[in-house]
């Protein structure tokens, strides 16, 4: 089919002048303001006052209040119509499908979808999927049973959508995960970066070089993927490893090129502001890192205005893209908020010791950090797994090693502890490496 | 195939009118067959894909 040779989704959407992109954009958030406001109680009562038609610029979005995690935890708690509770921006009979948030930080966050909301949100991931090649020739395996956790249930669809052959491997143990794909000769994975390594491993163990099992194009989700990880699948699996960001409740709002360096934004689908960290009421210029608010324009069954994602993103130091896309770029993605720690003074993000263990280390297989209160002094532990066994002198040089560099890297001294093989957790979905331990020692 | 060329432009206009006859065409076919499942449970489905197609599409032109 000759659409398939083309390298955009929508060619006109995603070569339109900034400007033009941007007036969409307000417009669009200014109906999206409206309808939250006239539909859900969460809004009614948040932007009470507010008249839509008002906002005009970018400095009138932001005198609108945020929305965070935890106003919508309220909003569902207690006896309600909804389990949805005032967030529900739809009659309770056009939901057609629940997902809910991990519950990582919290009381997870349920999240309905009409099915016109669903096919929204599957329409941001198409564009995802064919700006990282997926297409009709690809078979597209998803090693997981999905579950009530959205991100490859939208892949899925999404896959489906722009022409792809899903092949869902759930119910199978990681082993017969391998011998699926290499059986249905797969060309492409979605999957999170943690089980992308650990199918990896498990295939070694199989005596199968991961590389040669067929798979060309990854897509990761589910945590966030550190450059120096998206290099090591790249070369591990042999394959064009694609990022996005993204969230249960704001869906996906930036993803990956063919270039691989930095996410486009999402654009007209979410009006993203990358806000200062402390007052988060101001745009942060070129190469500043800033907090992420996002609010996704085509959502009604789950309306969400100026949603805190918390996700800390650095803004590029140029504009445009090779790949001739205009919409706005992020550089990277730094972390999160409720991840950023000071410690002993030094600000720190867990995302700084995986770039230096999976860039520097490859005899190091999995790690863990942890941090703890010893007196008035945050103190930084760190469990390394090696790939093999190794002697105690062996050991003693890898810790030595990466105290120093960790030291170079983030200005901290690590206690660092080498386990053997197989001694840490593995994870399917969302990894938890990272165990802020100062409050539960009050 | 850039929005600003102006054969583009029309080209994106009349593939907005027709996007909104097709959604037209749509609730018309839900009103005949009004109260049957799988009229008004396809029309639902149909007018979810034209709302996407109004997002990328006549939104630029509108």
């Amino acid at each position: 089919m000759e659409s398939q040779q083309r390298d955009y989704w929508n060619p006109w959407l995603e070569t339109l002048d900034p400007a033009r992109l941007k007036q969409i954009e307000l417009k669009n958030f200014r109906k999206y303001v409206a309808y939250a406001m006239e539909h859900s109680g969460l809004y009614r009562q948040k932007l009470a006052g507010i008249n839509p038609e008002d906002i005009k610029t970018m400095e009138d979005v932001r005198k609108l209040p945020l929305t965070d995690k935890e106003d919508l935890r309220l909003a569902q708690l207690g006896e309600k119509r909804s389990i949805y509770g005032d967030v529900l921006g739809v009659d309770p009979s056009e939901v057609s499908d629940f997902h809910q948030t991990s519950g990582t930080t919290g009381r997870p966050v349920y999240v309905p979808e009409s099915y016109e909301s669903w096919q929204w949100r599957v329409e941001v991931w198409s564009h995802i999927l064919w700006m990282a090649g997926f297409r009709e020739t690809d078979r597209v395996f998803v090693p997981f049973g999905y579950n009530v956790y959205v991100a490859f249930w939208e892949g899925h669809y999404a896959a489906e959508k722009v022409g792809c052959e899903v092949v869902p491997g759930g119910a199978l143990d990681t082993k017969g995960r391998i011998s699926k794909m290499i059986e249905t000769r797969s060309t492409a994975l979605m999957n999170t970066p943690t089980y992308g390594l650990h199918m990896a491993e498990v295939a070694g163990d199989m005596g199968i070089d991961p590389g040669a099992i067929g798979i060309r194009k990854m897509l990761c989700a589910g945590e966030p993927l550190a450059d120096a990880t998206r290099r090591l699948l790249e070369r591990t699996w042999e394959a064009e490893v694609y990022d996005h960001i993204g969230g249960t409740e704001p869906c996906a709002w930036a993803a990956m090129c063919k270039d691989r360096n930095g996410m486009h934004i999402m654009e007209p689908f979410f009006l993203v502001e990358v806000l200062d960290v402390n007052d988060l009421s101001t745009e942060v210029g070129p190469g500043e890192l800033g907090t992420v608010v996002v609010t996704p324009l085509g959502r009604r069954s789950f309306p969400l205005v100026r949603f805190n994602t918390k996700d800390l993103a650095r803004k590029p130091m140029e504009s445009g893209c090779s790949c001739g896309r205009t919409s706005v770029k992020i550089a990277r993605i730094e972390g999160r908020t409720d991840h950023l720690l000071k410690i002993r003074g030094v600000l720190f993000t867990p995302v700084a010791v995986e770039e230096c263990l999976r860039d520097e280390f490859p005899a190091v297989a999995e790690f863990e950090i942890a941090v703890r209160r010893t007196g008035i002094m945050d103190e930084v532990a760190l469990k390394v797994e090696t790939c093999e066994d190794m002697g105690s002198g062996a050991c003693a040089e890898l810790r030595g090693r990466i105290f120093e560099r960790l030291k170079h890297r983030t200005n901290l001294t690590f206690g660092i502890e080498v386990v053997r093989p197989g001694e840490l957790p593995r994870y399917q979905l969302k990894a938890s490496r990272f165990k802020d331990l100062r409050e539960e020692q009050k | 195939m850039k929005y600003s060329d102006a054969a583009e432009l029309d080209r994106l206009k009349a593939m907005s009118l027709k996007i909104e006859e097709a959604e037209k065409a749509v609730m018309e076919l839900e009103e005949l067959g009004k109260g049957i499942p799988v009229i008004e449970k396809n029309v639902r489905s149909i007018l979810s894909l034209t709302n996407v197609l109004k997002f990328g599409i006549s939104d630029l032109v509108t």
